[in-house]
């Protein structure tokens, strides 16, 4: 038998103390009170008598949970058990082959050997035992489920690619623990083979394997490891004769260490336009910038790619390139309207960098389909209604994605044809000049037009004199933006299709209101021009893992001015997505909603009737972590999970070697002592309980 | 505590009083009286129940000659009667401090207050005079035998409180001096004294002609010695402690309470005095029943 803590052993001097309390017999402190002493008083007393041991059970009771506890904290084992031998190295296995292939896996011979070493799991399991493979990178994949088949696990190994995913251990982990907790097999064993990348741990993962379960961690790593990658790209836009051009830089990250010269290359649309040798310094980074050239045309595709090494995925950096055209607007203004009506409008949108505004007034007459291609938004400004054709494109126009901001006022028809456009039915105008003017007096700050607004530091719209108005039924569905002070309503949305119109119920100009003299009318109008634009700052390039919905290539349609260039079609718009593998997938209406950046390359959308478009481009690299192959120590690794027992690399995972915390765990005979202790606790209660009870008189 | 109309009534036990209640006190001896009751007079006079015959005295009442037996002997004798009479009885309680202990929830003081209510009521019942005197280092209470005092000897009763040492041998001998009519006198006490001492203390009472009963009162752990752990036990009366071993002194300590009890129930029975000894967990009922059984037997006898 051996222990654990042996020096819990001076513990057992505590025996000492019962033993001691049952030879003192000190005298109670207690006085007994007795009617006449005349008795006690005539006996000599004789105090070599209390040496004497009162109450052998008592005593026996006492040493014995004394020493109990004491021995339960020593944590003693058999070392030499034939039982536990037994159960230590026969019984089937649960086996959990969580086997790396994130993009960093690709590096040398890493998934080679990877592979090699999940297929010389699968060879080592017997009759009874159960594997089950779980592929990860950042997201987890159960490849194959708890099967005996060696067949199938093999298979399933040689089929299994690098990804190009990042690393996390944990959701891994967490998969395996997840899988041995439920399994009733004896044995419970991980195997994580990986290259042991530093950035896929962090430390505060609590990760804790069921009882009885060991982590085998078999690293593939490459002690001398050497990468070169593109980590990024940076671009500069100008233009140069009216044309734009885009001067594209490329940053280079070199971990190794010795300094490389490598050829960098910008390719676009897949012809390759410039080549740049780089010299980059031992881990270090260098960049290399390529002449401009012309974007002309949206989604153009670009790439950069620096030379070749053991790690080919990050060798190349994609992106997507558009020209930055300012957000085209069509103000539609009454009929011989002031020419002045619309000039607060105009004034208002020539001002704007991020995104650039372009306005064109045009009467109701002169609206034809044609002025609405390439517009991002219409504005029509106390208008009459338009011709019926054009009506129609206007209709098509916001439901493929444009955006309509309608300004009610003396002009614009109020018992006319039903507009489905407008956020309700119009009513009479509102008189609010006895008043001295209304205000407004409710905003919904939680729509993003208003949210810049929510803090009461970036504007004040209770400034603001609204003299008249017209009244705005809005229908149900519709939501309202504001209100004015006497509950009319200021401001309403309704999405119609994929796009979405907004009512504003008074002129924006200075005849029924002082609204554009005021200091938020700019903030405010850039707000919804933005808004009904689905204005976002161009993204050139994603990260592998990210989500795309139909959204975002339908956003830069209308950002470009061709939402209403699409044939009639349905209300809601349905994308065609080819990954750069060669799937095709469906999204939006009718399809899958979203669909995830899995793949290093290009995802071309084509949204449904837009012809012969160019296709939308997303460009997606890799996680510039995986170019950081530093990796952990595989023991150290197994020690930071929860401090579960681990096989060091190389070790048979058929008999691993217990260690005495191991056995002693299985074991558990402190736990069988503890209780006895307890047990031998509770029958010396019992016992002196019942003492005290028949000699009540000397014990109390 | 329960409350009564007569203070000290609740030391009456109603099951004590059905077992008993059939009994007949009778005196040992016979006290001077004026109401007939059950008890016999000491001396012969007018009663019903024929006694003797005596020789004629001058001065005798003429009418109690025997004229018959003048006609038979030619002798003058005059007829005498047992007669009965109402009968005193006093009751001696100690009420020191020793008599405050109880080991098992019943105090001698108690216990020992129950047992004189209850004497006295049987015997107020027999229209008997009754009175109390309690004592501790003195007499506390003097409470003269009277047919009208058994109320305020259950107040006495009541009122008693064992808060002074005593002093047994002095304030019987003080005591003797109220007894100048011969009576039952009801010694309840734990007696811790000399035996030979309490029984010269004792004797003036039987020279006066009274009837003593002595109830020696003790709390079993008195009789048993029952302690285990080594303590320091102190005196109720004088509050000196001593330490005392109780695995090495228990046993002495029995021998010498038996011999106590022996030597004070021998010299009780040497002077005609009746002694019972009676612990406080001993049914009061039967420990009276036992003893009024055996003062019947006795007067059958005599």
């Amino acid at each position: 038998m051996s222990f654990l803590a042996p020096l819990f052993f001076v513990g057992l001097a505590a025996v000492a103390i019962p033993v001691l309390v049952h030879l003192i017999q000190r005298e109670r402190k207690d006085v007994v009170a007795f009617p006449s002493l005349m008795f006690l008083r005539r006996i000599p007393y004789q105090s070599v008598e209390r040496r004497r041991i009162h109450n052998w059970l008592l005593l026996a009771l006492r040493v014995a949970a004394m020493a109990l506890v004491v021995a339960a904290f020593t944590r003693p084992f058999f070392e030499g058990d034939p039982l536990r031998a037994a159960a230590v190295t026969s019984g089937a296995r649960e086996v959990v082959i969580l086997l790396d292939r994130s993009a960093s896996m690709a590096y040398g011979d890493h998934w080679k050997r990877a592979q090699d070493e999940a297929l010389k799991v699968v060879r080592s399991l017997g009759g009874a035992d159960q594997a089950t493979l779980v592929l990860f990178g950042t997201a987890t994949e159960e490849a194959v489920r708890a099967t005996s088949d060696k067949g199938r696990l093999e298979s399933a190994i040689a089929a299994a690619t690098v990804s190009s995913d990042g690393t996390r251990y944990a959701p891994a982990l967490r998969w395996a623990q997840s899988l041995l907790a439920r399994s009733e097999l004896p044995r419970k064993e991980a195997v994580l083979i990986s290259d042991f990348q530093r950035s896929g741990w962090e430390r505060q993962e609590d990760i804790h394997l069921p009882e009885g379960a060991t982590l085998a961690a078999v690293s593939v790593a490459t002690p001398d490891w050497a990468n070169l990658s593109v980590a990024s790209a940076a671009f500069d836009r100008g233009s140069f004769s009216g044309e734009e051009r885009v001067t594209v830089t490329a940053g280079l990250t070199n971990r190794s260490a010795s300094p490389v010269t490598v050829p960098v290359t910008l390719e676009i649309d897949g012809r390759v336009l410039d080549t740049r040798r780089v010299t980059v310094a031992a881990n270090a980074s260098g960049s290399a910038t390529f002449p401009p050239f012309t974007v002309a045309v949206p989604s153009l595709r670009g790439s950069i790619r620096a030379g070749s090494d053991a790690l080919a995925a990050d060798n190349v950096f994609h992106f997507a390139l558009s020209p930055s055209r300012p957000v085209s607007i069509l103000i539609v203004q009454a009929e011989g309207a002031d020419r002045r009506s619309s000039e607060f409008l105009t004034t208002a949108l020539s001002f704007g960098a991020s995104p650039p505004f372009r306005a064109e007034v045009l009467p109701p007459s002169r609206v034809t389909a044609a002025s609405l291609e390439r517009r991002s938004v219409v504005i029509l400004h106390n208008a009459t209604w338009l011709a019926t054709e054009a009506d129609a494109a206007l209709r098509r126009f916001v439901e493929q994605g444009g955006g309509l901001l309608v300004v009610l006022a003396d002009r614009t028809p109020w018992n006319g044809p039903e507009f489905p456009l407008l956020a309700g039915r119009p009513g009479n105008p509102v008189d609010r000049l006895g008043m001295g003017g209304g205000t407004l007096g409710f905003l919904d700050y939680s729509h993003p037009i208003l949210d810049e607004f929510k803090d009461p530091r970036n504007g004040n719209f209770s400034n603001i004199r609204f003299l008249k108005y017209r009244a705005l039924s809005p229908a149900q569905g519709d939501r309202v933006l504001a209100r004015f002070d006497d509950g009319g309503v200021a401001m309403a949305e309704r999405a119609v299709g994929a796009g979405r119109a907004i009512t504003f119920t008074s002129p924006l100009d200075d005849t029924w209101n002082d609204f554009p003299k005021q200091a938020l009318f700019l903030p405010l109008l850039h707000e919804m021009m933005r808004y009904l634009a689905k204005y976002e700052e161009p993204v050139t390039w994603h990260t592998v893992g990210r989500v795309l919905d139909i959204s975002v290539p339908l956003a830069a349609l209308v950002r470009e001015g061709s939402a209403g260039d699409t044939a009639a079609g349905p209300r809601k718009a349905t994308g065609i997505v080819m990954t750069p593998g060669g799937a095709q997938q469906t999204i939006g209406e009718g399809g899958a909603p979203s669909i995830a950046l899995a793949e290093q390359g290009f995802y071309a959308v084509r949204i449904q009737g837009m012809g012969e478009r160019r296709p939308f481009q997303v460009a997606v690299n890799l996680d510039p972590t995986e170019s950081d192959l530093a990796a952990l120590p595989p023991q150290e690794f197994a020690k930071t999970v929860a401090g579960r027992a681990a096989t060091a690399p190389g070790q048979s995972l058929e008999h691993p070697e217990l260690t005495p915390a191991d056995i002693e765990k299985k074991q558990s005979t402190w736990w069988f002592l503890f209780l006895a202790g307890l047990a031998a606790m509770v029958s010396e209660a019992v016992v002196a309980n019942r003492l005290s009870k028949r000699f009540g008189k000397g014990l109390r | 505590m329960e409350t009564h109309a007569i203070p000290g009534a609740r030391f009456v036990d109603p099951t004590v009083l059905v077992r008993i209640k059939d009994l007949d006190l009778v005196a040992r001896s016979v006290v001077d009286g004026f109401i007939n009751g059950l008890h016999r007079a000491p001396h012969f006079g007018a009663s019903i129940d024929f006694a003797e015959h005596r020789g004629y005295v001058p001065g005798d009442d003429i009418r109690r000659v025997d004229w018959k037996l003048y006609a038979r002997t030619d002798r003058y004798f005059v007829k005498q009667y047992e007669a009965d009479t109402n009968a005193n009885m006093s009751v001696l309680f100690d009420i020191s401090r020793s008599m405050a202990f109880a080991s098992e929830g019943v105090s001698k003081l108690q216990y020992g207050s129950i047992l004189a209510a209850c004497l006295t009521y049987l015997s107020h019942k027999q229209r008997d005079r009754v009175g109390i005197i309690t004592f501790d280092e003195d007499i506390v209470t003097y409470v003269p035998p009277s047919a009208k005092h058994f109320n305020v000897v259950l107040q006495t009763l009541d009122r008693s409180r064992a808060e002074r040492p005593g002093r047994l041998l002095a304030v019987l001998e003080k005591a003797a001096e109220h007894f100048k009519r011969r009576s039952i006198v009801a010694l309840i006490s734990d007696l811790y004294e000399n035996p030979s001492d309490l029984i010269e203390a004792l004797k003036p009472y039987r020279f006066l002609g009274n009837d003593l009963i002595v109830f020696h009162v003790l709390d079993p752990a008195e009789v048993e010695f029952p302690y285990r752990q080594a303590s320091r036990f102190e005196d109720l009366e004088s509050g000196e402690e001593v330490p005392v071993v109780p695995e090495v002194f228990a046993e002495q300590y029995r021998r010498m309470m038996r011999e106590h009890i022996e030597t004070i129930s021998t010299k009780c029975a040497d002077l005609r005095i009746d002694y019972v000894q009676l612990t406080t967990v001993q049914p009061l009922d039967e420990a009276l029943f036992s003893y009024l059984g055996n003062r019947e037997r006795l007067m059958r006898v005599r």
